[in-house]
C-alpha cells in the first residue's frame, strides 16, 4: 500500500515538475543551457544512484485513482533487465548533460532553447517509462511520447529543407512501427485477455502472428533492414547530443522489448526466428557496407549503428532459436551477448557521436571532404575519437570486442552442438559473414579517423578548428574510461547480466569457465608499449621534414587521398550494392584539350530508396489522390452524403 | 632449470626465428638468381644498423605515426606470448581463436593509421589496398582456424594444438587443409608475392612498402622486426598444421618436436623464396580470385571438420 502511495506521489511530482519547467523555460528562445544542463545531469545521477542502491530488489508499481488511463492504471515495473537498460540510459544522460552546456552555445542560434530542453526532458522521461512499463498500454503511450519527441529534437534546426524532410521521414517510420505494435498489442490482448507482457506467450500458434507483428514493429523503430532508412536522415539532422542518446539508447529500446516480450515470452516459431536472423543478418552486411561510402561523418556512424543492432538482433535470433530446441547454453551465451552488445553500443555510439558533435562544432563541417588535420588541432577529440573507433571495430582489449565475441563464440558452439547439419553449415556461414563485416568496419573507420582527422586540413574551416571546450571533453573521457573498463571486466560484466537476466525470470548461466584474458592483455600490451617506448623509442633523435613528395612537389590537400578514393577499392568489389552515379562536365573554348572548368560528381544510389520505397509511396499518393475526389469541397456533394447514409441507416435499421 | 631453459629458447627463439625467417627466403632468392646473397644473418645487422640512426619523420604528422608503429610491435609479442606457434612454449595461455585473429586485426590498424598520418598519397592508397586485402582474407584465416577449432571441438588453439589424435584419414586431411590455408593466407596477410612484391620500390604498386614509407631509423626497425615476427608466428602455426598431419608426430619428445617445428618454419620460408622467385606478381584486380581459392580451401576444410564431427 505504502508502495502505490509513493508511486501516486511520484507521479503527482514527476508531472508537476514538468509543468513548472515548462512554464519556467518553455517560452524561453535564449537560455544559459548550463541551468538545464545542470538539472539534467542532477536528476540523471540520482536516478543512476537509486538504481544502484536497490540493485537485486525488483519494484512493482501501479497508479491510483486520478492517474488512470481511461479505466486503465499505469504499471511500472523495474527487474534486473530493466535495471540494466536504465543503468545506460542514465550513464548516457550524465554524459550528454555534461557535453551539452558548451556544445549547445554553438547550436544557439539555430535552436530555440526552452523548446529544445522541454522536448530533450519528455524524450528522457518517456524512455525512462518505456523501459520500465508492465504492461502493454504503458508501453504504448510511453512509446508514442518517446518517438514524438524525438522527432520534435530531429527537427530542432527545423529551418533547413534537409530537416525537414529528415523528420517527416522518421515521423512516417515511427508511425508505421507503432500501427504495427499496436496491432500486435491489440491481438495478443484478444487472445490473452491481459496487457500485462508477464502472462503473454508466444508458444501456441495462434500468438505467431501477433509476434510478427511485434517483431516488425521494434525492427522498424530500431533500423533493421529493410526499414533502416529513416535511421540515416534521423541521425545527421539532429544535434550531436540527440543523435548520441538516439543512437546510443532509443533504437535499444527496441531491442529491450524485444527481449522482454519475444524472449521471456519463449517464442517458438521457427519461421519468425528464421525471419528475424535473415533481416538482421542482412543488416549487419547493408549497414558497414554502406558505412563504407558516406562522406558525412554523422551519416556514417548511423550506418554503423544498423551494423550493430543488426549483431543485437542476431543474437536474440540465435537465443530463441537455441531455447527452442534446447540448446540452453548456447541460448545463455547468446542472449548474454545481445544485452551485451547493445551496453557496448550504447556507450560507443554516443561516444562516437559527441566526438563527430565537437568535430562539427568546432570545424563547422561533418563532411569528412573538407575534413582533415584535426589531430594537432583536437588532440583530445581525436584521442576520444579513436578509442572508440578502435572499441567499435572490436579490437581487444576493449568493450566493443568482448560482445562480439560472446557472439562468435555462440555461433562457435552451435555449430559443435547443433543437430543438424544445416544448422551448422549457417552457423559457419555467419561467422565467416561477421569477420568480413568486421573487416569492412575497420576499413569504415580508418576511413573516418585517417581522413578525418590526420594530414592536412582540406578546408579553411577544418585548418580554423580549435580543441573543444571542458564539458565536451569531460563527457567524452569519461565514457572511453567506463568502454575501457567493461572491456578489461568483461567477465564480471558478462556474470552481472547473467544474473540480472535470471532475476528477471528468465533462467541464465555464465557457464564459461576460462574467460577472455582481455585484462591480462591489456596489462601485457600496455606494459610493453611503455617499456619499449622507455627503452628504445624516447632515446632517438628525431628530425623533421617534409613529407616524402616524389619529387614532385610538397603536399598539398588536394594531393591527398579523399574519402572516395579510399574506399574505391573496396566498394569495386561491392559492385552490385554500391551504386554510383557519376556525372563529368568539361567546360571552356578548347574543352578537349585545355579545359577551364572540370566539374565531376559522384553519388551514391540508394537501390532500396529508388526501387523500393519512392514508388510504394507514389502507389500510396496516387490512391490517395483518387480518394480525394470523394472530398470535393462543395457543399451539395456533402449533403448528398448526409442523405444517403441517413438513409442507408433507415433501411439497415428496418431490414435488422 | 628446465623452466627457466624453456623460457631461455622461447626468448632465443622470439629474437631469432623472424630474422633467420627473413634470411632463409633472401638467400633462397638470392641463390636462385645465381647470386652468393647476404648472409642469412643480414637482417640483425640491418636491424642493428636502423637502431643506430636518427629517425626522420614528416612535420605533418601527429603522435599516431609513431604510437603506431610502437602500439603494433607490442601487440604483435603479446601475440608470439598468447598464440601456440612454437611447441616448446614454456607456458599456454588461453589463446581464443577470435582473439588471437582480432589481434592481428589490431596490429593492421595501426598500421592503416600510421600510414595515413603523414598525408601522402602513397601511403594512403596502400592503405586502401590492404583494407581491401584484408576484408578478403580475414574470412579464410579465420575459418582455417575454425576448422580445426570445430575438429577439436573447442575454440581454445592451446587446447587444439596439443590434441593427441588417434590420426584416422581425417584429422590428417583436416590438419593439411587448414595448414595450407593458413599458409596461404599469411601470404596475403605479409604482403608477399604473389600479392605484392616486397622488393619493389615502385610506390603505385606496391602495398605493405608504402604504408611503412615514412618510416625511418628505429621507427623503421620496429616495424620490419614486427612484421618478420607476424612472419615466423604465421609460418609457425601453419608448419605445426603440417607436422601434426603425420601420425608419428605426437610419438617425439618435446624436443624432437620443437626441433621439427623451427625446421618446419624454415622450410617454409625456403618454400616462399623459391615462390618468389617462380611465379609472378599477381594483377591487383586478380588477386580477389587467389583469395577466393583460399577461402574456399579454408571452407573445405571446415565443411569437412562438420561433416567427420556429424559422423562421430
Amino acid at each position: 500500500m505504502q508502495i502505490q502511495d509513493m508511486a501516486t506521489f511520484e507521479m503527482l511530482a514527476v508531472l508537476l515538475g514538468f509543468l513548472s519547467l515548462a512554464l519556467f523555460f518553455g517560452h524561453r528562445k535564449h537560455l544559459k543551457p548550463a541551468i538545464p544542463a545542470a538539472l539534467t545531469f542532477l536528476a540523471s545521477l540520482a536516478a543512476m544512484a537509486w538504481l544502484i542502491l536497490t540493485w537485486g530488489h525488483n519494484f512493482h508499481w501501479q497508479t491510483q485513482a486520478p492517474f488512470l488511463l481511461g479505466v486503465f492504471p499505469l504499471t511500472f515495473e523495474v527487474d534486473g533487465l530493466t535495471r540494466l537498460f536504465l543503468l545506460l540510459l542514465s550513464t548516457l544522460t550524465c554524459a550528454v548533460s555534461v557535453f551539452s552546456p558548451s556544445y549547445i552555445s554553438h547550436i544557439a542560434a539555430k535552436t530555440h532553447a526552452g523548446q529544445y530542453w522541454i522536448c530533450f526532458w519528455l524524450f528522457i522521461v518517456s524512455m525512462y517509462a518505456v523501459v520500465s512499463s508492465a504492461d502493454a498500454i504503458t508501453f504504448l503511450v510511453a512509446w508514442e511520447l518517446m518517438s514524438l519527441a524525438s522527432i520534435a529534437l530531429v527537427a530542432t534546426d527545423h529551418s533547413h529543407q534537409s530537416v525537414q524532410k529528415s523528420a517527416f521521414i522518421y515521423l512516417g517510420a515511427t508511425r508505421v512501427a507503432s500501427a504495427f505494435l499496436a496491432g500486435g498489442f491489440l491481438w495478443m490482448h484478444s487472445i490473452t485477455g491481459s496487457w500485462t507482457f508477464h502472462d503473454w506467450t508466444f508458444c501456441i500458434e495462434s500468438t505467431y502472428i501477433p509476434a510478427f507483428l511485434i517483431l516488425i514493429g521494434f525492427c522498424i523503430k530500431s533500423g533493421i533492414w529493410p526499414f533502416h532508412i529513416w535511421l540515416p536522415y534521423a541521425h545527421p539532422s539532429a544535434p550531436a547530443s540527440v543523435s548520441a542518446i538516439m543512437s546510443g539508447f532509443m533504437i535499444k529500446v527496441s531491442v529491450y522489448a524485444l527481449i522482454r516480450i519475444l524472449v521471456f515470452g519463449a517464442l517458438n516459431s521457427l519461421w519468425i526466428i528464421a525471419i528475424a536472423f535473415a533481416l538482421s543478418v542482412i543488416s549487419t552486411f547493408w549497414g558497414v557496407l554502406f558505412a563504407l561510402v558516406q562522406n558525412d561523418l554523422k551519416k556514417l556512424l548511423a550506418y554503423s549503428s544498423i551494423e550493430n543492432i543488426g549483431l543485437v538482433v542476431m543474437a536474440i535470433a540465435l537465443s530463441l532459436y537455441a531455447r527452442a530446441h534446447s540448446l540452453p547454453t548456447i541460448a545463455d551465451l547468446a542472449i548474454i551477448a545481445a544485452v551485451f552488445h547493445s551496453w557496448n553500443h550504447g556507450l560507443l555510439k554516443c561516444l562516437l557521436f559527441l566526438s563527430a558533435g565537437a568535430v562539427d562544432a568546432q570545424a563547422h563541417t561533418r563532411d569528412l571532404r573538407s575534413l582533415g588535420g584535426l589531430a594537432k588541432r583536437m588532440p583530445w577529440t581525436m584521442a576520444f575519437f579513436f578509442t572508440g573507433s578502435f572499441a567499435i571495430c572490436s579490437i581487444p582489449p576493449l568493450n566493443g570486442f568482448s560482445s562480439k565475441w560472446l557472439l562468435y563464440e555462440s555461433f562457435f558452439q552451435n555449430i559443435l552442438l547443433s543437430p543438424t547439419a544445416i544448422e551448422k553449415g549457417l552457423s559457419l556461414a555467419v561467422i565467416c559473414l561477421l569477420s568480413a563485416v568486421g573487416a569492412l568496419a575497420i576499413a569504415v573507420f580508418v576511413k573516418a579517423m585517417g581522413v578525418g582527422f590526420l594530414g592536412v586540413a582540406r578546408s579553411k574551416s577544418a585548418q580554423r578548428a580549435q580543441e573543444a571546450g571542458v564539458g565536451i571533453l569531460v563527457a567524452q573521457a569519461a565514457l572511453v574510461i567506463l568502454c575501457v573498463a567493461s572491456g578489461a571486466n568483461s567477465e564480471f560484466v558478462c556474470r552481472l547480466i547473467a544474473q540480472s537476466l535470471t532475476s528477471s525470470g528468465l533462467k541464465v548461466s555464465y557457464t564459461i569457465s576460462n574467460g577472455l584474458p582481455t585484462g591480462t592483455v591489456a596489462i601485457l600490451l600496455s606494459m610493453l608499449a611503455a617499456s619499449i617506448y622507455m627503452i628504445f623509442l624516447k632515446t632517438s633523435k628525431v628530425t623533421k621534414y617534409r613529407t616524402w613528395d616524389c619529387g614532385f612537389g610538397s603536399l598539398t590537400e588536394k594531393t591527398q587521398v579523399s574519402a572516395d578514393s579510399f574506399a574505391q577499392p573496396l566498394a569495386r568489389i561491392f559492385r552490385p550494392f554500391l551504386r554510383y552515379q557519376n556525372s563529368a562536365k568539361f567546360e571552356g573554348a578548347d574543352r578537349r584539350h585545355f579545359p577551364e572548368e572540370v566539374t565531376v560528381e559522384t553519388q551514391i544510389i540508394s537501390i532500396l530508396e529508388n526501387r523500393v520505397y519512392l514508388p510504394a509511396l507514389a502507389l500510396f499518393g496516387g490512391l490517395a489522390k483518387l480518394l480525394s475526389r470523394l472530398q470535393a469541397g462543395s457543399i451539395h456533394l456533402y449533403l448528398l452524403y448526409v442523405c444517403a447514409t441517413l438513409c442507408l441507416l433507415l433501411i439497415l435499421g428496418m431490414t435488422l | 632449470m628446465t623452466a627457466l631453459l624453456h623460457w631461455l629458447t622461447f626468448l632465443l627463439s622470439i629474437i631469432l626465428l623472424p630474422v633467420l625467417t627473413l634470411g632463409t627466403i633472401r638467400k633462397t632468392k638470392a641463390r636462385l638468381q645465381n647470386r652468393i646473397g647476404p648472409p642469412i644473418c643480414q637482417p640483425i645487422y640491418d636491424l642493428v644498423k636502423l637502431s643506430r640512426k636518427g629517425e626522420t619523420i614528416s612535420s605533418t604528422m601527429c603522435g599516431v605515426f609513431r604510437l603506431s608503429s610502437l602500439l603494433a610491435f607490442a601487440d604483435i609479442l603479446v601475440l608470439a606470448w598468447l598464440t601456440p606457434w612454437l611447441c616448446f612454449k614454456p607456458w599456454a595461455p588461453h589463446s581464443n581463436i577470435f582473439m588471437v585473429v582480432y589481434l592481428f586485426a589490431f596490429a593492421r590498424m595501426f598500421t592503416l593509421l600510421g600510414s595515413l598520418d603523414s598525408g601522402s598519397a602513397f601511403g594512403a592508397f596502400s592503405a586502401s589496398r590492404e583494407a581491401t586485402l584484408s576484408l578478403l582474407v580475414e574470412p579464410a584465416v579465420l575459418l582455417a582456424l575454425v576448422s580445426l577449432g570445430i575438429f577439436f571441438g573447442s575454440s581454445d588453439l592451446r587446447v587444439i594444438f596439443s590434441h593427441q589424435t588417434n590420426q584416422t584419414f581425417t584429422d590428417s586431411a583436416i590438419w593439411i587443409a587448414a595448414g595450407l590455408a593458413i599458409f596461404f593466407s599469411s601470404l596475403v596477410e605479409l604482403s608477399r608475392m604473389p600479392v605484392d612484391d616486397p622488393t619493389t620500390h615502385l610506390e603505385l604498386t606496391m602495398i605493405h612498402e608504402a604504408m611503412i614509407l615514412e618510416a625511418s631509423g628505429r621507427n623503421l626497425a620496429l616495424i620490419e622486426f614486427a612484421h618478420a615476427l607476424k612472419m615466423s608466428i604465421f609460418f609457425g602455426l601453419a608448419s605445426q598444421c603440417f607436422l601434426r598431419a603425420f601420425p608419428q608426430f605426437n610419438t617425439f619428445n618435446v624436443y624432437s618436436q620443437g626441433g621439427l617445428n623451427i625446421v618446419g618454419i624454415l622450410g617454409l620460408a625456403l618454400f616462399v623464396g623459391l615462390l618468389e622467385s617462380l611465379i609472378v606478381k599477381l594483377q591487383w584486380r586478380k588477386v580477389p580470385e587467389f583469395i577466393a581459392y583460399i577461402l574456399s580451401l579454408s571452407l573445405i576444410a571446415s565443411l569437412a571438420a562438420i561433416g567427420a564431427g556429424v559422423i562421430k
